[in-house]
């Protein structure tokens, strides 16, 4: 069985495009939301988020068009209008730059893509001119004068531009498991490599609900925090009240143990295992008790061969919701027994939001923090540990320690979670 | 790839479509049957006398869940729901449902047009709070999960065909594995959603002939010795359609029957004569039982499981050629062999 390492990292997030400014918000311990500045959100309960800075089309340009298909994919993209979609445009940076560090060529265009996105980006004001006499006209459609992508955005249409930019040739994996769909594209990639069905992927997520829709969704769900101030996520706070929406990606180049070495690119962290259950209870609600979380964490630490012991680092869910954190708990408590004690756990969506099908990809890179450079991330804003949470949760400032492995867990709207297990590579 | 030696069981089916609720005589329908077609409603305010293969009404024992819970479900998650209640009946799982795996192929966002509509009369606050439920498209998987206590690992995939065709590699492999014994395959979809059925008109799919379907499939695969094989899946691939000669070479010989699910009727023309090197009866899926997107692949599959508990075929070759261009390639044997 061949064992799957990470070989490349790229990251776009509320602290701006790039894996070093991701690292370096978090290991500073800043928090990157902030009021919502892509719409008009003065007349939304929720108005703040951890939104992604404005990309300029040069920077872009610049960025995507080191590679062959770069500048021609983008004029395509834009003469179409899908460059609306933001997280198309996250994807394709983080994808870049991921396979840039890993230092891809030719030989690994065999690469299959294996990626989470989040819901078709629609356009309410696409609606708006087709809308009459109480309904929509849908005869007008197509003589009305609208942005070329209109009602919604293809969802497997990120996918064909990853495959375009860089020229993958494998097959494609398009994973829509809300929250959890980033962990399962990356644990789907190491199960492709582990299995003998690929020997290089190009996985995570790219993910952005920071639009009328998605935001104003969000906030008749109440899901987010109805305060509307950069702390406003706390996850593991007895004054959380609720999730702040993020958008961002992820994006990893994972290939076999033995390829990263014959090529000569460094790993920076190999993938031990993986677990996935689902909670089977509600669909507004986690399962208070963790059962199924537990399950998932310790299907992981089967699959890797571990016992609770060995984790050192547990990057959580940690969403800042009432119901979510206490159930995360119990369910570490359950997978690690009396370990539970010892273990060192955070959660980043205080510093950059919940980025939705992107958070659990995103979350994987912050784990690799603990191998670069031995820090663990901080959780923004939890100032008042909720005695339910009674584990030990790092604050706001990022703990230097040194692991060996770390969790990651993500859970996901209608109760499906992903555990995945990194280890150091020594 | 799946290889030949790590054979599946299929030990239960659950599959909805426009001929109703059930899989059991699907096969005949579809080699001797005809089109089973009707004005959609789905669509009869928005795109009026679109001629559609629709899933007819079910009645409220065969539905999924109750009112309220309707209330949240897309038309794919209901479907979905309906077919993973069958399916688990089917494959008699009444117990350890929560170390039971599945795996989906799921269509693209599927809200009320009600809601829709209230939105963009009065704004946002006008629309159901739950609205976000019918919207995601992983609750395709997540209702009928919920509703029926599946609680092993699982996946959901965007499917315009080959995603489906994926879902049931995985599931494959999880079982094959050992991630889990037991776990559920398919897809589940509509095309009679106005947003979807303008986004397919505007990609020419409409004009290209492409009958608007829906339904919903479901494999019970199991490794367990005490579960009772109706069928076993042999090979499970997703190709680029310049593949499909190699596979034939493969298949040669062994196959008695190939089923395919092809979106259009000239796409299908185009399979046929391809697959006619085998000389071996040919019927096309979807010309029967519409392109219902996500659940086309799933479907055949349930055609292709009856035709061979039927002792109809004993070894059944199924291409689906879904609007994303994958050919997806399922090879299916009788029990009996």
């Amino acid at each position: 069985m061949s064992r799957a390492v990470i070989t490349g990292v790229g990251v776009v997030s509320a602290f701006g495009v790039g894996a070093p400014a991701f690292f370096g918000g978090l290991a500073e311990g800043r928090g990157a939301v902030g009021p919502i500045r892509a719409f008009d959100a003065r007349t939304f309960p929720t108005q703040v988020a951890g939104e992604v800075p404005p990309v300029a089309p040069p920077v872009l340009r610049e960025r995507l068009g080191s590679l062959d298909t770069g500048a021609g994919l983008l004029d395509s993209l834009g003469a179409s209008g899908a460059l609306r979609d933001r997280k198309l445009v996250f994807g394709l940076l983080a994808a870049e730059e991921a396979w840039r560090s890993a230092r891809c060529g030719p030989e690994e265009q065999e690469a299959a893509l294996s990626v989470a996105l989040g819901l078709e980006q629609a356009f309410l004001e696409d609606f708006g001119p087709l809308f009459d006499e109480g309904r929509i006209q849908w005869t007008r459609e197509p003589e009305a004068p609208l942005p070329s992508v209109r009602f919604r955005a293809r969802l497997d249409l990120a996918a064909e531009a990853l495959r375009e930019l860089l020229g993958l040739r494998g097959g494609t994996t398009v994973h829509v498991s809300a929250c959890a769909a980033g962990g399962l594209a990356v644990a789907h990639a190491a199960a492709l490599i582990e299995r003998g069905e690929a020997s290089v992927v190009l996985c995570g997520a790219t993910d952005s609900m920071v639009n009328p829709l998605g935001i104003g969704g969000m906030s008749r769900l109440g899901a987010p925090s109805p305060r509307n101030t950069p702390d406003a996520c706390r996850p593991f706070d007895r004054r959380r009240d609720g999730l702040v929406v993020g958008e961002g990606a992820a994006m990893f180049v994972v290939e076999s143990e033995e390829r990263a070495r014959r090529r000569g690119v460094r790993a920076l962290a190999r993938i031990l295992g993986w677990g996935r259950t689902q909670d089977a209870y509600r669909v507004t609600a986690p399962r208070p008790d963790g059962a199924s979380a537990r399950r998932a964490m310790e299907r992981a630490l089967r699959h890797a061969g571990l016992s609770p012991e060995a984790v050192g680092y547990i990057n959580a869910h940690g969403t800042g919701t009432p119901l979510n954190d206490p159930a995360e708990v119990k369910a570490i408590r359950g997978a690690l027994g009396a370990h539970a004690e010892r273990v060192t756990v955070s959660s980043i969506k205080g510093a950059v939001g919940h980025l939705m099908a992107a958070s659990g990809a995103i979350e994987l890179a912050a784990s690799l923090l603990a191998f670069e450079r031995d820090l663990l991330p901080g959780t923004a804003n939890l100032l008042e540990r909720d005695p339910e949470c009674d584990l030990d949760i790092i604050g706001p400032t990022p703990r230097p320690a040194r692991v060996d492995v770390v969790l990651s867990n993500s859970f996901g709207f209608g109760g499906q979670n992903v555990t995945v297990a990194l280890g150091r590579v020594t | 790839m799946m290889g030949r030696t790590s054979r599946v069981a299929i030990v239960g089916v659950g599959a909805v479509s426009a001929f109703g609720l059930g899989w059991r005589g699907l096969g005949g329908t579809v080699v001797e049957g005809k089109p089973l077609r009707s004005t959609s409603h789905a669509l009869a305010v928005t795109h009026p006398g679109i001629e559609a293969a629709q899933v007819p009404a079910l009645a409220p024992a065969q539905d999924a869940g109750d009112g309220r819970q309707r209330k949240l479900m897309s038309r794919g998650a209901r479907l979905a729901a309906v077919v993973m209640r069958e399916a688990l009946r089917d494959a008699r799982w009444s117990e350890g449902r929560e170390e039971v795996g599945a795996f989906l192929g799921v269509g693209a966002s599927g809200g009320a047009m009600e809601e829709l509509t209230a939105m963009l009369q009065a704004g946002i606050t006008a629309c159901n709070p739950l609205f976000a439920f019918q919207l995601m498209n992983n609750f395709t998987l997540c209702h009928g999960a919920i509703l029926e206590g599946v609680g092993g690992p699982n996946g959901a995939f965007f499917s315009r065909g080959g995603g489906t065709v994926r879902a049931l590699r995985e599931a494959v492999a999880t079982v094959s594995t050992g991630e889990c014994e037991r776990a559920l395959a398919g897809g589940s979809d509509s095309a009679l959603h106005p947003v979807t059925w303008a986004e397919l008109g505007r990609e020419g799919f409409a004009a290209r002939g492409l009958v608007p379907g829906e339904g919903a499939g479901l494999l019970a695969l199991s490794s367990r010795p005490e579960d009772t094989a109706l069928a076993w899946l042999e090979r499970c691939e997703v190709l680029p359609v310049e593949g499909l000669s190699r596979v034939l070479a493969g298949s040669h010989g062994q196959v008695d029957t190939v089923l395919t699910a092809a979106w259009g009727p000239g796409i299908a023309g185009e399979l046929e004569s391809t697959v006619a090197r085998l000389g071996v009866p040919v019927s096309d899926t979807v010309t029967l039982l519409g392109e219902a997107l996500a659940a086309s692949p799933a479907l055949a599959w349930a055609v292709a499981v009856d035709l061979l508990a039927q002792g109809r075929a004993h070894r059944v070759l199924v291409l689906s050629l879904g609007v994303d261009g994958e050919l997806g390639l399922v090879e299916l044997a009788g029990a009996q062999r």
